[in-house]
């Protein structure tokens, strides 16, 4: 991992509160809880609100378990049968999409919103070709169908995009290379010109040369295009090298959300700042490491008040009995905590 | 491709060897004499030791298992002992395109059956059809076929009177018939396997076209033309016609019992192979990008559920093959089978391990067929000609 | 032919030994011995086991089938020596002729009888009783007779009582299940552990046979087999014991005896100084028995089912079998009339169907306890 915090994308930085345009994405207190077999409820997103500008890409990082995958999914109805949207909204491009049903959704997946999921590997079915995966959405979505060669041409336009051989179109998955699915995953997920694009966790599987490729591969076609994307990742500093804002999610809540350049270099939830403190750096000043002690909440049934206060170092009465709402404490800035202001401004160093 | 079956063919070979020669052994641990059998004790022993020459029963043993197996490989099963002079391979070869007709028939419609059904269940889980048609399927598995098949007979055939109780023609309706039965037989095969080639040519090509919905044209013209053609077969031999709807009219009932017992095997396995095929992420990766729900369970989904479920049918072929042998004999279908046990119960042995070693070659066959199928369908699997 | 979906190898439950801790090396002496620990946690495994099996209605189902049928399995001795069915050997399954007589009073044509319990007309009457007149009286055995007083299930063709057939042949289909069961698991068992272990050249064989096996279809083989030598009970389990142990069971079999073969216990027990053959039957064997049940199940329901299309046809030396009582009746003609003769067609037919399933059953819920995947919850 390299200190390049301060390399964030350029261009200018949408605030999140306000902005120019209309955001493509406007998620308002989306509420989802996973019922269980016996009548359980899993607080799985918890009140999340968050916009994402055109053209920009916003993080979303935080332990495995924080609800960012369930965001990802509840955003495009796919979550899994037992997932009960129990509130808010999602505004994509003033629609909102929670009030869809269910083949108006279909409709919209892929053209609207598209995804890439974990593990790349897994998400081409092994008995059909790429090209005629790739072809599917198109000849689902685009209207009129497109011909064999308007298609192709497209196909071929798209692996060039992403950097793999055009050859490779008719060839089957297992033909391909670990980085080459997830290239062609990435091409997939263009075909159909979507205004957003979900990548959740679009790495993790891979080594870590290939991880660097594809990561400068995204932000490049990012740019290029003006797509907004969402990045979902547990690991900050691979979502901090290429996004524009940066959220961070703890327990079905978001904690901290601001510019990435902003977040990164003056973490004021204690969360982040915990994190990021528990990263030693290569090339910044030595520091001691500070230990995020204990693990995530049972969503079954999460602690009273602030989710994080039984791991909170900085942790007073109030956050037991009050859950602390987003505020925005600095422009484009927010975070929900009642004591940011104990959190030290700069990340713990050994003198 | 053609490697592939080559390579299959000789182990094959191999395998039938193998299984010819614990036939042959199987034959000689037989507690007596052969030649006592069917030689008269009183004669003299020079003689006999001659007729057992003529027929091949003197020399060492090794000598005898040599003689077998080459004599197998190159037509010659022996003379049948109670149809002599008959030699072994034409009765077996009469015999032959019966027992396809009702086999062929009767796979096919199982596992379609069985598919359809399977991938359905797992599709729409829960509720009382699913509940419902997997005990109407399990208790079909596993009753005693022969007291069922007796059951359809004497409700199909006797009180109801839609089908002929056994046989596969009415002898009075054919006794002045131009043609034999297993004329009828094979131009009725033949015009399937007409059909079906016509049929599976329109997949191929289907197959290689990218635009969707003309290859789903290709595939319906495939489909139209094969049966097209089977209908034209039949017009152009309106004399044989009349014929051949009265054997397709004995052969309803013994292939509608056996796929009955033998569906429930494919769906239940199909239900479980889907139910796993569901979980996997590019069905969710196919429901994001907004594929509509049955061509999630057809095409990405029962496509690749259908893979353990052809290499089911490996195991499945005894199954079938012995079912087979049954519904013969209930039904009193003269065919391999049934072969098989009138030949054993009056002891020719020529005739039995005839038809024992083509039921054999039989299953063997099957298997080659499977794993061409396989191959077909798996991409992984493939030889590329290519790389 | 069984339905095998999953292959159950892949079993992530972890080995008695694993959960004691156990590490047994030749001559080493432990506070208990092991196989009072295999026990003891076996017991435990067994508790856990059934809970979960208990839960699975059909398994239940198939359990109460069995018990059930063993009940009227151990019936049948009790019955033959107690009280009116000692007398007179009329409920021996096999040679008890007992038929009941009924006398007719003949009367000249069938348009004079008025009632048919009791008059019969002198042609018909001819079949029986030679030389009759009308006004003679004609006494005609009643076999097989229906249900009655003294023949629950009525008797056979032969005048034997059906209802003694039926609980006999339950005893001689479980005795042949058992064999059939035992000699399965011990073949399969030891093919597959013998495979695994040795690998090389010697699995490649086992396992080319095992492929041949499977291929090969069981009835036509035991048809003709059956046809050459006299095929009792006993050697009908052998044999199918040995057809279906060397199949697909000795190949599912020694996938999960790779999967014990690799694990840390045994290389420990290895290093100890085990030999082979000990490491094979002291600990991989045993580690491997528990599935080996699971097909045991579907082995007895196979030898069930083969035995009954057997002995329909006429091919198996057995005093008395289910099988063997749709025989009589096939061959006397009497299942052709469809349900006149009903006690004849359906008591048999239901008990091989009924018993076969139960055993079915049961392997299914255990195959869902055992293989964690194919469970509901």
């Amino acid at each position: 991992m390299t200190d390049s915090r301060m390399d964030t994308a350029e261009g200018d930085f949408g605030g999140v509160t306000s902005t120019a345009e209309r955001p493509i994405l406007e998620v308002k207190n989306l509420v989802m809880n996973y019922e269980l077999k016996g009548g359980g409820m899993v607080s799985a997103v918890e009140g999340v609100s968050f916009n994402v500008p055109k053209g920009k890409s916003l993080g979303l990082v935080g332990e495995s378990g924080c609800g960012k995958t369930s965001v990802a999914l509840t955003l495009m109805q796919l979550a899994a049968d037992n997932a009960r949207v129990l509130g808010g909204e999602v505004v994509l491009d003033g629609d909102d999409l929670l009030k869809l049903d269910r083949e108006q959704m279909r409709r919209r997946r892929w053209t609207d919103v598209s995804m890439v999921f974990q593990g790349a590997m897994n998400s081409w079915n092994p008995v059909y070709t790429v090209g005629e995966q790739i072809r599917e959405t198109m000849d689902i979505h685009w209207s009129p169908k497109p011909t064999t060669a308007q298609a192709r041409a497209k196909i071929v336009e798209l692996f060039n995009l992403v950097g793999i051989n055009p050859e490779m179109i008719d060839r089957y998955p297992h033909e391909f290379s670990g980085g080459m699915k997830q290239r062609a995953v990435i091409a997939m997920a263009l075909a159909c010109d979507p205004k957003l694009i979900i990548a959740d966790e679009p790495t993790t599987a891979l080594d870590v040369i290939v991880q660097e490729q594809i990561l400068q591969e995204l932000k490049k076609i990012q740019h290029g295009l003006g797509m907004s994307i969402i990045y979902i990742s547990h690991d900050i500093a691979v979502i901090a090298e290429i996004t524009d804002l940066l959220g961070v999610m703890y327990a079905g809540k978001i904690v901290e959300i601001g510019s990435t350049a902003e977040v990164f270099a003056r973490p004021r939830h204690p969360y982040t700042w915990l994190i990021l403190s528990s990263t030693p750096s290569i090339t910044g000043p030595r520091r001691a490491l500070a230990p995020l002690v204990g693990e995530p909440p049972n969503l079954l049934d999460p602690p009273t008040g602030c989710r994080f206060h039984p791991r909170c170092p900085f942790a007073t009465q109030i956050c037991v009995q009050e859950e602390p709402t987003l505020m925005e404490i600095s422009d484009g800035h927010s975070i929900a905590c009642w004591n940011h202001e104990q959190v030290p401004l700069t990340l713990k160093v050994d003198a | 491709m053609l490697k592939f079956i080559a390579k299959r063919l000789i182990q094959m070979a191999f395998l039938f060897f193998l299984f010819l020669s614990l036939v042959f052994f199987l034959l000689q641990a037989q507690p007596g004499d052969i030649t006592a059998q069917f030689l008269d004790p009183s004669l003299p022993a020079e003689v006999r030791q001659q007729i057992a020459a003529r027929l091949g029963l003197d020399g060492g043993i090794w000598n005898q298992w040599w003689n077998y197996i080459s004599n197998f490989f190159t037509g010659n099963l022996g003379v049948s002992f109670s149809q002599y002079p008959k030699d072994v391979i034409s009765v077996v070869a009469e015999r032959i395109p019966r027992t396809l007709f009702l086999f062929a028939f009767a796979t096919f419609f199982s596992y379609a059956l069985g598919f359809a059904l399977g991938k359905r269940l797992a599709w729409r889980r829960g509720g009382f059809s699913e509940a419902g048609i997997t005990v109407v399927g399990v208790v079909l598995y596993t009753v005693f076929y022969a007291w069922f098949a007796i059951l359809m007979i004497l409700f199909f055939a006797s009180k109801l009177g839609w089908f002929p109780i056994n046989g596969f023609l009415t002898p009075e309706f054919w006794r002045n018939a131009p043609f034999t039965g297993n004329q009828v037989f094979t131009q009725l095969l033949f015009s399937i396997g007409i059909g079906t080639t016509i049929a599976v040519t329109g997949l191929v090509v289907a197959r290689r076209v990218s635009e969707r919905s003309t290859a789903r044209i290709v595939r319906r013209t495939g489909y139209g033309l094969g049966l097209v053609s089977v209908v034209v077969f039949w017009f152009m031999r309106s004399d044989m016609w009349p014929f051949a709807r009265d054997i397709i009219h004995h052969t309803i009932l013994p292939v509608l019992t056996l796929t009955l017992i033998a569906f429930a095997g494919t769906m239940l396995l199909t239900r479980s192979s889907m139910l796993e095929t569901l979980k996997e992420d590019y069905i969710l990766t196919a429901r994001a990008k907004g594929v509509p729900d049955k061509d999630i369970r057809d095409r990405h989904a029962a496509r690749n559920a259908l893979l353990p479920v052809v290499t089911s049918f490996i195991l499945g072929l005894a199954f079938l093959i012995g079912g087979g042998v049954v519904t013969e004999t209930v039904f009193g279908w003269p065919g391999m089978g049934q072969l098989l046990l009138s030949s054993t119960l009056i002891e020719d042995v020529p005739l039995a391990t005839g038809a024992l070693g083509f039921i054999g070659l039989l299953a063997l066959f099957a298997h080659l067929f499977v794993d061409i199928l396989y191959s077909v369908l798996d991409p992984r699997v493939r030889i590329h000609s290519r790389t | 032919m069984v339905i095998k979906d999953k292959d159950p190898a892949e079993v992530l439950e972890p080995t008695l030994e694993e959960v004691a801790g156990v590490v047994v090396g030749v001559g080493e002496d432990l506070p208990e011995s092991l196989w009072r620990v295999r026990w003891r946690l076996g017991w435990a495994g067994f508790k856990k086991n059934w809970r979960l099996f208990s839960e699975n209605k059909i398994g239940m189902f198939g359990l109460a089938l069995i018990i059930f049928f063993a009940l009227m399995a151990i019936a049948h001795p009790l019955l033959r020596g107690v009280g009116p069915w000692q007398a007179d050997n009329i409920y021996d399954p096999v040679i008890g002729f007992d038929a009941v007589a009924i006398d007719y009073e003949v009367v000249a044509t069938e348009a004079d009888v008025a009632d048919p319990v009791t008059q019969i007309d002198v042609r018909t009457a001819q079949l029986w009783c030679f030389g009759v007149i009308p006004g003679d009286v004609c006494t005609i055995n009643q076999t097989p007779a229906p249900p009655n007083a003294d023949h629950w299930l009525g008797t056979d063709p032969l005048g034997r009582d059906v209802a003694s057939q039926l609980t006999y042949s339950t005893r001689a289909a479980f005795f042949l299940g058992s064999i059939a069961a035992l000699v399965t698991v011990g073949v399969a068992t030891t093919v597959g552990a013998i495979a695994a272990f040795y690998g090389g050249w010697l699995d490649n064989f086992l396992m080319r046979l095992a492929d041949l096996v499977l291929l090969l279809p069981l009835i036509p083989i035991l048809i003709v087999v059956s046809g050459m030598f006299e095929v009792t009970m006993p050697l009908l389990g052998v044999l199918i014991g040995i057809l279906s142990g060397f199949g697909g069971t000795a190949i599912v079999l020694k996938s999960q005896a790779l999967s014990v073969k690799v694990k840390p216990f045994i290389d420990a027990a290895r290093v100890s100084g085990g030999s082979n053959m000990h490491l094979i039957f002291k600990h991989v064997i045993p580690n491997v028995l528990p599935l080996s049940f699971l097909y045991m199940m579907f082995t007895v329901t196979e030898a069930i089912s083969l035995e009954a299309t057997l002995s329909f046809f006429g091919l198996i030396e057995a005093p008395m079998t289910w099988g063997i009582m749709l025989s009589t009746a096939q061959t006397q003609g009497y299942l052709r009339s469809g349900l006149e003769f009903w006690w004849l067609l359906i008591p048999a037919g239901v008990a091989v169907s009924l018993l076969a399933a139960g055993f079915f059953f049961v392997g299914r819920a255990m195959d869902e306890v055992i293989n964690p995947r194919l469970r509901s919850r």
